[in-house]
């Protein structure tokens, strides 16, 4: 055990260097993305700065590259993305520390059977000690009301259940920024509701993808990304009404039996 | 869920891990040669002492032995044709009382201790820059997975019933390999986005947040 550890520490001199205060989180200069051939996304150039960004799109639009480009998951191809200060590309490895991702379908996400497993593993990952990481994840889970669920199977767990472990088990590693990609698409109304009041609560930043413009209304500012660029970027009242409006006339412009052109 | 621990206080859930992994290791290699009926018969005997210990309802624990009999028989029955029943019966025994011994350690030690015990074992590949938390990774995502497969499966026998498929079909199974590689895309950002499956170096940085905050 003490000799892979050492080996790591070894490597800390390397850390890149985060600024976790710093105005904007993320810093986007012409960044483009290509995947075998194919352009993702192109010349992005912007901000981030708000406490709570939505990103609406249709699907294939880009955004889930978008945000997998903010906690490393993919690197630009071209442009310049700094996170919190740090280079994205050379500071890759290290983002997962403070970019912490939410994936759409919880059952992508928890790695572990049980609930305590999975929600230690991520201070296991920062270096913790095992036994003390089940520890301090006991007490985290009744910290936030879950400690029945401690011991439970993550298999048997209703998905508003899984979901809300998903999400504490990214917590525990005390992100300054959460990414969630459409964390509620397999969530029932009332299960939905409950999660978005817990990430209300949350001091983190947050950037979510969601497909229903209602739970983005109150946030600071949502995002367009439309065939991989930005359409549109505002207040949340302006940019969703767009969007929506925009959805319409496509559907309206597109007759019913017509699926060549348009989207689908 | 497939992890057959049970939750207990008996004192083989006090033994710690590897002990108990050594032993089933020893009293293995030394009924692996054994053909004598009375010594493996002696054998089963401790194993249904072991078990009795584990106090009321250890007789359903002992259910692994049903699903083992048909393959016993199948064992008997092989060496009955040949002409050696006793040796049939040495073997289909010896069998039993193996896989019930594994049982018993698997009832009574959680998941995290028996991959901390093991983890020793594959601490040779760090000379090779592999962390040896690897392997036991990959054991806890084959349990965490099996029942996430297990509904696709269902998920898909479903779908091919709805649309007019009799009973099963070994049609299935190519989308299912399929939706399995796509799931094993997910799980593996899954990982990459909480670090990777060696672990992220601690820096310091990181160790400070620790500590002021929780």
């Amino acid at each position: 055990m003490t000799f892979w550890r050492s080996k790591r520490a070894s490597t800390q001199d390397k850390a890149v260097a985060f600024d976790l205060e710093a105005a904007s989180y993320a810093r986007f200069e012409n960044v483009g993305l290509e995947i075998s051939g194919r352009t993702i996304l192109q010349d992005l150039s912007l901000q981030l700065n708000q406490q709570r960004i939505g990103l609406v799109g249709l699907n294939g639009s880009g955004k889930s590259s978008f945000v997998r480009l903010l906690n490393g998951l993919r690197q630009p191809t071209s442009g310049r993305l700094e996170i919190f200060g740090a280079d994205a590309v050379a500071a890759r490895k290290d983002l997962p520390r403070h970019v912490g991702f939410v994936f759409q379908n919880p059952d992508h996400q928890a790695i572990f059977p049980t609930v305590e497993e999975d929600v230690a593993f991520g201070l296991r990952q920062l270096g913790e000690d095992d036994r003390l990481a089940l520890e301090q994840a006991r007490d985290f889970l009744s910290l936030h009301g879950a400690s029945h669920l401690a011991q439970r199977p993550i298999a048997e767990l209703s998905e508003g259940q899984k979901q809300l472990v998903c999400i504490l088990a990214v917590l525990i590693m005390q992100p300054s920024l959460i990414i969630l990609d459409e964390p509620y698409s397999s969530l029932d109304a009332l299960a939905a509701r409950r999660l978005h009041a817990k990430l209300e609560s949350l001091p983190q930043k947050i950037v979510m993808i969601s497909h229903d413009p209602s739970q983005l209304e109150d946030f600071d500012r949502v995002v367009w990304i439309e065939a991989g660029g930005l359409r549109a970027d505002g207040a949340p009242g302006e940019i969703l009404k767009a969007y929506d409006d925009d959805i319409r006339a496509k559907a309206a412009a597109a007759g019913v039996d017509d699926w060549d052109r348009g989207h689908l | 869920m497939i992890s057959l621990y049970h939750p207990g206080t008996s004192w083989l859930h006090r033994l710690p891990a590897g002990g108990k992994l050594i032993a089933l290791a020893v009293v293995s290699l030394a009924l692996m040669s054994q053909t004598s009926l009375p010594m493996l018969g002696a054998a089963l005997g401790v194993t249904l002492v072991l078990y009795r210990s584990l106090g009321p309802g250890w007789v359903g624990r002992l259910a692994v032995i049903r699903s083992l009999l048909p393959l016993a028989l199948v064992l008997l029955a092989f060496h009955g044709l040949t002409g050696d029943w006793l040796l049939g019966a040495a073997v289909a025994l010896r069998l039993v009382v193996l896989m019930t011994l594994a049982n018993l350690v698997t009832l009574t030690t959680r998941m995290d201790a028996m991959l901390a015990a093991v983890e020793p074992l594959f601490r040779p590949l760090s000379l090779f820059g592999i962390s040896p938390r690897v392997p036991s990774l990959a054991v806890v995502l084959v349990i965490r997975f099996v029942p996430v497969l297990h509904q696709v499966q269902l998920a898909l026998r479903e779908a091919w019933q709805a649309r007019g498929g009799r009973k099963s079909s070994w049609r299935i199974v190519p989308p299912l390999i399929i939706q399995a590689l796509k799931l094993a895309d997910h799980v593996a950002d899954a990982l990459s986005a909480r670090g990777g499956a060696s672990g992220m170096v601690p820096s310091s940085g990181a160790m400070a947040r620790q500590t002021e905050s929780v």
